[in-house]
């Protein structure tokens, strides 16, 4: 926590001047009772000065609070979302500078939804734990008033306090952890509904209707138990910390009543105890749930240096410099390399790989499932720092290279293509922002999209869905491919990049791709035929080697082990997803 | 990386879901509570095809079942009302008759009575609270089996595209939403509204003057301002969720996206589109708090001027004699009492609000009908030799184009037959009238001579097999799975169904066996590895006819292998009718029917199809000059 000082400190005239504010408008709130005490007791009772006055006090004291109150607020609510802005930065600031290895490693999901409960905690917690200290405050200015008028009385009138503060932390003792224990037992009815829904299928094939209700009906006891155990822990508990306070009301009315009739008080301090027993309950509920808030921030933050402390495994070299109009020769020099770095006990993806590519060659990786071919294309745009060896393009390390200058000369297409939910013309242009929309359709158009993409509804201005999950996967990998076309860089890689696309398509794309990327030296990640008989040269990975290099007539003729690969490559198949417009052959999820 | 996913648990049966994500600080408590919970009994909650009640579902009948106990609750209610608003008028005849006139024996008795009314409130709250939460989640209960087993009934043309998530959220808000509609909605009404008539008669009693500017001067202000303050503050909130939604998002997709953004150069343009999008939430937020921070100063503000003028007016009162001090005192302490429940009320109503539209929309999901309604009084399916007819069948999704049309197909006991045909041609839709997913709109399908739709679906369906294209796992171990269309099959007969597939091999690798969790809807498994799962699962239900739609469409050429291997023992003399996606599987088959364009083009084995040179014999030369380019 104290690491949020820096966060803090940006905002330290704000949160002084809220608090100082706040605390001027508490003690009017202390003042408020008295005022009214010395007018029931001077106007009302004893007679001896006029009414007025008092009125007018209390107006005035009430408006000034009024304000006071606004401009404090707005003024914690400024810093709380400051605060919160802050973080929020600093986080994507960090994690968008991370490499690939980190998100390897790390579920997004649960680093979204951590990372927005956690903000959300620090935040409370900075903005409003100082307000509840301006409470205590307020506690102890109205006891030391209420000693001057009557000892016994203060004694009675807080008697009750700590134990509202005791059972209050009791409740919430119990409270919280249930209601993460109703949380997860909700999260097992939606469960159940989410495996009944998806599952449909064999629910209905297996006729096991009867089983899914008495699932149903368990997960929903076992949420029925976790609320009702709330509700009794409630029902002791809530009367208690509501009714104490009116424990103290009795005793000021009675005790207080008494003291009266001995002339040892008046009837105004009757009123003033019984409103300040009310006020003083505040700072006694809340004082608890601050504590606890607190601890809960402390591991709040902590989660999030974590994250702001995760330090790039691939970062520039200090000194790095920019590549410079590269003609794009490729060369690996004894590359090894294992996902998960040198210490990891993962075997090694590539070990000993040598390749040269000269300018404008097309050269395609051909390997069974882990042979490391994918690797080789993540290793070309550093997304990953090899474990010995080195890449270099034009002759230069790319460790040696800023990688931002690195990435503008190399573009990437990948068999998954990521698109963004943005307008379709958006993500063509998302590695050349400023690019206009002739230059955008025409990229489309060599990338066999235009056609589809014209049909949208609203052109190339429509926004994709969550994820582009609307288009299918040859149509996305065809936009993926536009994206590359116009980035037009000197080095392609193009991961698996038409997997999803017929062969004729993707042939009139090659077409495209040798007119435009003339003199483009291009990597394909092959597993179709189709593909690899469009490169100029097929290298044959084994084990994380090139076991065999030529072209691929030369290989097939040669190569034993070439053949066998390509077996495995059954090219009969339909492309899968990229026509299923009919909902006959669409698989209802099961 | 955030401390782990911090598994927390407690042992099955008594226990449940290891749930993710709960503070360290309160793992330890939760335990311990979680100590305490019985073992719940196996619930006994029959599931009948037919809905029991089919009365429109509305907030009244919603409740009707606890007509008593509710009148019950409503006593609790009124005692703990006046036992709450007892304390300011027990104050007043303190100070009037007690202190006024120095007898210490009615303030003694006052103060008792005050003491008293403190206890009885107490308990009474309690009570209620107790009860009211039982009731709530009783009706909750039943309210989430009834609507539950109707989507057990529901066919599978309604589980399409969007309407699946809508499904979860009937399930889970708009159940919840019933459930505050009833426990804070329902209830609160009632101690409020009690609450302000309470109040409002004993201030009437003591003085109608000063009660007439209380109710008719400061209340109507209260209630004017915080319908202001709710309307404005939902307004400001729906936009904080969606400018918070936008936040979270935009992060989400550049983690999701992060390759891209990184190949693409694309990290500072993205960090400041996102600096953009929390310095929108920001806004959002201090818009939706400065309404807040108007609505408290002024609401209290208002308090004060109640106060003044009570002090005033009351005080000039008091001076002339025509009130006294202890009724002053009452009335400042009530001014206080009338503020929450206005507050409340006006929350109310858009409790009040979401609540009716969850019943609509629930009351429209239990009276959607089944698409496969089972006849009144279907029979049994007495067991099955496995002769499946088609006659004359037409079909279409929706009211679109057919996609099956005239189709007469006959498939004889025993026999393997295999559809093939383009995507789209309505292969798939075989499988799916043959286990009576859908009906057709013309013709009929039937087995050993009987017309499925005069069948139960119990009966129908226990006798077939299915693999779909994707096996699907529900959590729960793999024992759980295998076992899923027989729960009680004895321990032997589903080792030798996993053996059947061929998948023993793997079991025997796992260390917990069959006991191994299935994580995630299986991604621990490989695709192959899960097929070969359904297709033990098939196996153990033990059908006459088995239906496989696309079951191996969607492998790798090792993983389609292993199925085909073990599909030659799973389909043993049994009946089947496989949808191939794939030529290599259909070759197998005793006899394949070539489906194209909703109609029934070719039928016969594949030698003949091969010789009489038809569709099937181009698609198979293309298959084999493709499988060896």
């Amino acid at each position: 926590m104290r690491r949020m000082a820096p966060v803090l400190a940006g905002h330290r005239g704000r949160l002084a001047g809220a608090l100082s504010l706040a605390l001027v408008a508490m003690l009017i709130q202390v003042a408020m009772p008295a005022v009214i005490r010395q007018a029931v007791d001077r106007s009302l009772v004893a007679r001896v000065s006029p009414l007025w006055p008092y009125v007018a006090g209390l107006l005035a004291l009430g408006g000034a609070r009024a304000g006071l109150t606004y401009l404090y607020r707005n003024g914690l609510f400024k810093l709380a979302w400051g605060i919160d802005t802050d973080l929020r930065v600093l986080l994507f600031d960090r994690v968008s500078s991370l490499d690939w290895t980190y998100f390897d490693r790390v579920a997004s999901g649960q680093l979204i939804s951590r990372a927005n409960s956690d903000i959300r905690s620090v935040q409370l917690y900075l903005a409003f734990a100082p307000l509840v200290l301006m409470t205590v405050l307020q506690f102890v200015v109205a006891v030391a008033y209420m000693l001057t008028i009557d000892v016994g009385l203060t004694v009675v009138a807080v008697a009750t306090l700590p134990a509202v503060y005791w059972f209050g932390v009791r409740l919430r003792d119990q409270t919280f952890p249930l209601s993460w224990i109703s949380q997860s037992r909700q999260a097992e009815v939606a469960g159940v509904v989410d495996e009944n829904i998806a599952g449909v299928r064999v629910v209905r094939s297996f006729a096991a209707e009867q089983q899914q209700v008495t699932e149903m009906a368990r997960a929903a006891t076992r949420l029925r138990w976790a609320n009702i155990r709330t509700a009794d822990s409630r029902s002791r508990l809530n009367p208690l910390i509501e009714n104490l306070p009116r424990l103290s009301m009795a005793g000021v009315v009675g005790y207080g009543g008494w003291l009266v009739i001995q002339g040892r008080v008046t009837e105004g301090t009757l009123f003033a105890f019984t409103a300040y027993v009310t006020q003083l309950q505040v700072p006694f509920r809340t004082l608890g749930l601050f504590l606890m808030l607190g601890t809960r921030a402390r591991a709040s933050a902590q989660r999030i240096y974590e994250v702001l402390d995760e330090q790039p495994r691939v970062a520039d070299r200090p000194g790095a410099v920019d590549l410079i109009d590269a003609v794009g020769r490729l060369s690996f020099e004894g590359v090894t390399f294992r996902y998960g770095g040198a210490d990891g006990d993962r075997g090694a993806v590539l070990e000993d790989f040598t390749l040269e590519v000269p300018a404008g060659q097309t050269v395609a990786l051909v390997g069974r499932t882990g042979s490391g071919k994918s690797t080789v294309g993540r290793l070309l745009g550093r997304f990953y720092d090899v474990e010995a060896g080195a890449v270099r393009i034009d002759g230069h390390d790319v460790r040696d290279l800023t990688q931002v200058s690195l990435r503008a000369h190399v573009a990437f297409a990948f068999d998954d293509p990521f698109l963004f939910s943005v307008p379709i013309r958006d993500n063509i242009a998302y590695s050349r922002p400023d690019a206009d929309l002739a230059a955008v359709r025409e990229a489309a158009r060599d990338a066999q999209a235009d056609g589809f993409i014209d049909a949208l509804p609203q052109g190339y201005d429509t926004a994709v869905g969550e994820r582009g999950y609307t288009l299918s996967g040859g149509q996305r990998q065809r936009v993926a491919l536009a994206r590359v076309l116009l980035a037009n860089p000197p080095v392609l890689v193009l991961d698996d990049a038409t997997s999803a696309i017929d062969a004729e398509v993707e042939a009139l794309i090659h077409d495209a791709l040798r007119r435009r990327l003339h003199r483009r030296t291009t990597v394909l990640v092959a597993h179709r035929l189709s593909t690899i008989t469009l490169a100029d040269r097929v290298v044959l990975l084994e084990g994380g080697r090139v076991v065999a290099d030529g072209t691929h007539a030369e290989l097939l003729a040669r190569e034993p082990r070439y053949a066998a690969v390509l077996a495995t490559v059954d090219d009969a198949e339909d492309p899968a997803g990229d026509v299923t417009n009919d909902p006959a052959d669409q698989p209802v999820a099961g | 990386m955030f401390g782990g996913p911090g598994f927390f648990g407690a042992p099955r049966g008594g226990g449940g879901l290891p749930f993710g994500g709960i503070p360290e600080e309160l793992a330890e408590r939760a335990t311990a509570i979680l100590a305490t919970e019985p073992d719940h009994p196996t619930p006994d909650v029959p599931y009948s095809p037919i809905a029991e009640d089919a009365r429109p579902f509305t907030l009244a009948r919603f409740v009707a079942p606890l007509r008593l106990a509710l009148v019950g609750t409503g006593a609790i209610v009124v005692l703990e009302t006046v036992a709450l608003q007892a304390g300011p008028w027990l104050t007043q005849v303190g100070i009037d008759r007690g202190i006024s006139r120095r007898d210490t024996g009615v303030l003694v008795a006052v103060t008792l009575a005050y003491v008293a009314s403190v206890l009885v409130s107490m308990v009474a709250g309690g009570v209620r609270v107790a009860v009211t939460g039982r009731l709530g989640e009783r009706l909750t209960y039943d309210l989430r089996v009834r609507v539950f087993s109707h989507l057990q009934r529901l066919g599978l043309d309604f589980y399409t595209g969007e309407r699946q998530g809508r499904v979860l959220t009937r399930m889970t808000s708009d159940i919840d939403n019933l459930t505050v509609l009833f426990q804070d909605g329902l209830v609160n009404l009632t101690v409020q509204g009690l609450t302000l008539v309470v109040v409002g008669g004993i201030l009437l009693a003591l003085n109608p003057l000063l009660a007439g500017i209380v109710l008719l001067a400061i209340v109507p202000l209260m209630v004017a301002v915080t319908l202001w303050f709710r309307s404005a503050s939902d307004t400001a909130y729906n936009r904080v969720r969606d400018r918070i939604a936008d936040v979270l998002s935009d992060l989400s997709e550049n983690l999701a996206g992060m390759r891209v953004v990184m190949a693409a150069n694309r990290r500072r343009h993205n960090l400041v589109a996102h600096t953009n999008l929390v310095g929108e939430h920001r806004e959002a937020n201090l818009e939706a708090a400065r309404i807040g921070a108007v609505y408290g100063p002024v609401s209290e503000t208002i308090g004060v001027l109640g106060q003044a003028v009570l002090l005033g007016v009351g005080g000039w009162l008091v001076l002339h004699d025509r009130l006294t001090v202890g009724e002053l005192f009452a009335f400042l302490l009530y001014l206080t009492s009338f503020f929450a429940p206005i507050q409340q009320l006006v929350q109310l109503y858009t409790t009040y609000q979401s609540g009716r539209s969850s019943v609509v929309k629930l009351g429209e999901l239990l009276a959607t009908p089944p698409s496969v309604p089972e006849a009144p009084g279907a029979a049994e399916l007495a067991p099955i030799e496995g002769h499946i007819r088609f006659d004359d069948v037409t079909f279409a999704y929706d009211t679109g184009r057919p996609v099956l049309e005239h189709v007469d197909l006959e498939v004889r006991p025993g026999e393997v037959l295999a559809v093939v045909g383009p995507t789209g041609a309505g292969k798939s839709t075989i499988a799916k009238l043959i286990t009576r997913f859908y009906d057709p709109q013309h013709g009929s399908v039937s087995i050993d001579g009987v017309d499925l739709r005069t069948v139960t679906l119990r009966s129908l369906r226990s006798q077939l097999g299915v693999v779909p294209q994707e096996a699907f796992l529900f959590s729960g171990t793999l024992r759980d799975n295998v076992a899923f269309g027989r729960p009680d099959a004895p321990e032997d007969e589903v080792t030798d169904a996993v053996a059947a597939v061929g998948l023993d091999g793997l079991v025997a690798r796992l260390p917990l066996g069959l006991d191994t969790e299935v994580h995630e809807r299986g991604v621990s498994l490989s695709a192959g590895e899960r097929q070969l799962l359904a297709l033990a699962r098939a196996f153990l239900a033990r059908p006459r006819v088995l239906v496989l739609d696309e079951a191996t469409s969607n492998l790798d050429l090792a993983s389609e292998q292993q199925v085909e291997g073990a599909l030659d023992r799973v389909l043993e003399g049994r009946t089947a009718v496989i949808i191939a996606h794939r030529l290599a599987t259909a070759r197998r088959a005793d006899r394949i029917a070539v489906i194209d364009h909703g109609r029934l083009v070719e039928l016969g084995s594949h030698t003949e199809l091969v010789a009489t040179g038809g569709r099937y014999a181009a698609m198979y030369a293309a298959w084999i000059r493709n499988a060896t380019s």
